[in-house]
This record gives C-alpha cells, structure tokens and sequence, in this order.
C-alpha cells in the first residue's frame, strides 16, 4: 500500500488531487486512491470543451473489479485530456501524480480552491 | 453474518483485501487481480475456494439418484473418477452447475457458494418421490477446498506427497496424503491450467496446509490467490459463474453445455431440454471480443443495428489479452463467428466481434 501525497497539489475527500497554476488547474487521483483501485484497465475521458461544476463527474475510471466516478474538485472548462489514458490506463497506477494526470481545465471559480484539503488535511483524512 | 473460510486467518497474514461472495467473505486478492492472474498463467497460485459446498451421497441408489438429477449418467462415471454437470429443473433450466466425484462406494459433490442447502433439500425431495435408497449429507461446513493451478501446480504438489501425480489422470480423483495430511485430490479447476483441486476436513488443520503448499512452491513462485483474479481466469476459458451466466433460469442448451448432456438416460429437465432443441431458435451463450476500448459489465445491452440482440452476463478486460471481453446470450442469428456487434457501455458503443470459445488458448504462457 502506497500513499504519498504531495506538498504541492490541493485534494478532495473523494481523492482527487488538483494542480492549480494561475487560471489552470490539473487534475488526477490520489496515490491512495490508485492503489485501493488497482490494477486501472480502462479511463473514460470526458470531451474537450465540456464545462462542469464543482462535484460534477470528470470521468470514470475502470479496475478490474469495478467502476469509479471522479469527480471535479473546482468548476471549470475542460481544455486538455490526457490521451495517453485512452491506450495506457496503468498510468494512472503507475505514476499517478505526474504522467497519470487526467484532466486540465481553465478555473471559472477562484474562489473554491480555498475550500480545497491541503496536503496535511488529505493525510489525516486517508490515515 | 458473513461466513469466513476455515482458514480465514491465513489471508489476514497475507494481508488480502476482501469481498463479500454469495454469503462468505473471502480475499478478493492479495497484492493484485492482474498479477496474480498472470502468476496463474505462468507460474502457480493457490486459492482457498472454501465458498464452494460438499454433498455426501451414499447408500445403495447413489448412482441413480445422481443420474436422475444430472444431465450426467452417472453409471458412465468411473471409481476414482470426476464429472462436471449440472442440475436442472423441470422446465430444464440449471439450478447449480456442480462436479461429483466417484469415490469407492460414495459420491461427493461440489455444489457452488450458497448452494449446499437448496441442493441438498432438491436431492432429498428428488430420492424420495422415486423411493430411492440414498444418505445426503450436507458437509459444507467441515471442509476447506484448496485449488492449486498453473502449469508448475504439479510440480509443486509433489514435493509434499509420495503419490505420483502424474498417474492421477484429467478429472481423475482419489484420497491421498499431502503434507501428511488426508484430502480427496481431484485434478480439476477453474484457470484452464494444469491443476488440482483439494477437500480437506477441517480436523486436518488445513491452514498448515495452505502454509506448506506456500513455502514449497517459493522455488516456481507460487502467490495466494483471490476470488478476482478467479473470475477473469475463468472468464479468459469462457466457463460459467453460476450467479452470472445462469441465474435467469437458463438451459444448458443455452448456456452451451450441450457437450455435458448425456442424452442416453433419464434426467429432470429432460423433456423440456428436447423440446427446445427441437424449435432450435433460442439466444446462445457467445464469447464477444471488444475491437474498441472499453469494459463490457454484466447486464450491458448487445445492439446489432441499434436493436437489442442480447445482454453480457460477465465481461472484463483480458489480463492476457489485455482487450475487453465478454459472455453475452445473443439470439441466434447474430451469434455467427466474427459477426461485428455493439456492446453498450454507459450508453455507448464499443465494437466486438463474435469469437470462438475460449478467448485464451491453451498454454497461453508456453505460446505468447
């Protein structure tokens, strides 16, 4: 069992992990959440261009056994998807933090990301 | 109450995460599905499938209370020897798939997970409206079944007893000693590997056993293996889950079991499995093959031309073939060898193409 977490990035309590640079923000799952996962076989991508609002579904990821919602942490405008996933899922296992990135979008609510876990807030919630 | 495995604590020391099946609570896996299903292929795993149930038939109609309840003749069925059949209803549909064994004066059956009592009751009622002389004795409970597969499984075994093992045939079974304990091998499974299948009373202390199977195979790396990757071995061979593929009440005719129909004797279910043989134009099981991306699940739809044309009772994506695949009931007219279908997935359409069982050959290790 894997759980690194990393200073840099923002988390939500369903396990997403949010990058946020300027008026973009990354987006994957957590160590902790590829590793209960496991074995990632399939990601489902959403479209570009798609706006969502905080907690709407980003995507769906498959392991073999079963099927996750992930959800946005912020609201935005999609305007990156990492392709690699759409032939390489285990990424996501593999490297979840850096090629295992799901999605990029463009920040339409600032204001939310205060309401992000830190990283401190993210380990207590997975200890 | 979920019930645990007689040898429940042994997965707690290997640390395995667990599911709930059928009533019991059993490892879903240890470090990994995919893993341990290619350990499988390649090397050899052993799983504790105490989920499964034991039936004790005895007494002097044994034999024919067996054929009358399976679509197997029992008579045909050699000491020492085992059979996988099925249980039928009236009306033909299955109610278990199980393996009996032929043991001297004695029979042993494995029905699936859940199933000792229903089985059981089904044949007490069955031996007495045809006055048959038979003892069932449903022993679920005093038993850990072990399955020890992949194409080192043999070699593994041997270490741990004097009996060659190359003399015990496919399907053959009989008592013997492992590890200085009594079980009844059987050279049976569930992977599509070489392999074997072991009853263990639980007065044998079984998880010294499953210890000893461990620490012998360390030289083939052997893994403990969990229900997961149980479930995409078994779906690579295309063989049958009970709770998935007939659970709807469906015939063996339909779940393609003809080749288990020993259609020279009596059994339950007969009449009606001639009558839908003879209008012949009922749905099949088919193996599917994605061409797209995608995870086929129980329960998605199967389109030909937007029109429902079947629905996937087990799908995943092949550890071996790393494509998605699926068992699907597809009407007749669409079941044809490499007929293009849509499974659809979260309301979208992945291509696959109709193959022939099973979507792994044998010896997929040796070959790739």
């Amino acid at each position: 069992m894997t759980n690194e977490i990393r200073d840099d990035l923002k988390y939500t309590d369903s396990h997403e992990w949010i990058k946020v640079k300027d008026d973009i923000a990354i987006i994957g799952i957590t160590d902790h959440a590829q590793s209960e996962l496991t074995d990632i076989v399939f990601a489902e991508l959403p479209v570009i261009g798609k706006e969502l609002k905080k907690g709407d579904e980003l995507c769906v990821v498959e392991s073999v056994k079963s099927v996750s919602e992930i959800y946005s942490p912020i609201s935005g405008k999609i305007i990156n998807v990492n392709k690699k996933l759409e032939d390489n899922p285990e990424i996501i296992n593999e490297n979840p933090y850096d090629d295992g990135w799901i999605v990029e979008i463009s920040i339409t609510n600032e204001k939310e990301i205060v309401n992000l876990l830190d990283p401190k807030e993210y380990k207590k919630l997975i200890e | 109450m979920l019930i645990k495995s007689p040898i429940h604590d042994v997965h707690e020391k290997f640390a395995a995460k667990f599911t709930e099946f059928a009533g019991f609570k059993m490892p879903i896996y240890y470090s990994s599905i995919k893993n341990e299903h290619i350990t499988v292929r390649e090397k050899v795993g052993l799983f504790d499938v105490s989920h499964m149930s034991n039936i004790w038939i005895s007494g002097s109609d044994a034999e024919k209370l067996i054929s009358l309840t399976t679509i197997e003749d029992a008579s045909k069925i050699k000491n020492e020897m085992s059979q996988y059949t099925a249980i039928l209803r009236e009306d033909g549909t299955i109610i278990d798939d199980v393996i009996f064994m032929h043991l001297n004066d004695e029979y042993m059956m494995i029905p699936n997970a859940g199933m000792s009592e229903k089985i059981a009751d089904w044949l007490r009622k069955k031996a007495k409206e045809n006055n048959l002389t038979v003892k069932i004795n449903d022993v679920s409970r005093n038993y850990t079944i072990l399955a020890i597969q992949g194409p080192d499984s043999r070699n593994t075994l041997q270490k741990l007893t004097d009996t060659d093992l190359n003399k015990i045939g496919f399907f053959g079974c009989s008592y013997i000693h492992i590890a200085g304990k009594e079980c009844i091998i059987s050279h049976t499974g569930y992977t599509g590997e070489l392999g074997f299948e072991l009853q263990i009373n639980n007065k044998e202390k079984p998880e010294v056993l499953f210890n000893k199977i461990i620490s012998e195979g360390g030289e083939y790396g052997i893994k403990p293996i969990g229900l997961g990757a149980r479930d995409t071995l078994r779906l690579e061979k295309s063989f049958l889950l009970a709770g998935n593929e007939f659970k709807d009440g469906r015939t063996p005719l339909e779940a393609l079991l003809n080749w288990a129909i020993n259609w020279n004797h009596e059994f339950i279910g007969k009449t009606s499995l001639l009558k839908q043989k003879e209008m012949g134009n009922y749905e099949r099981l088919t193996n599917l093959l994605c061409l797209e991306n995608g995870v086929p699940r129980n329960g998605c739809e199967i389109q030909k031309d937007g029109l429902k044309v079947g629905i996937v009772t087990s799908g995943t994506i092949s550890p071996c073939l790393n494509k998605g695949i699926a068992m699907a009931y597809v009407k007749s007219e669409y079941r044809e060898i490499d007929n293009i279908l849509d499974i659809l997935v979260r309301g979208k359409k992945i291509k696959a193409k109709v193959t022939k069982p099973p979507f792994v050959k044998k010896d997929w290790a040796k070959l790739k």
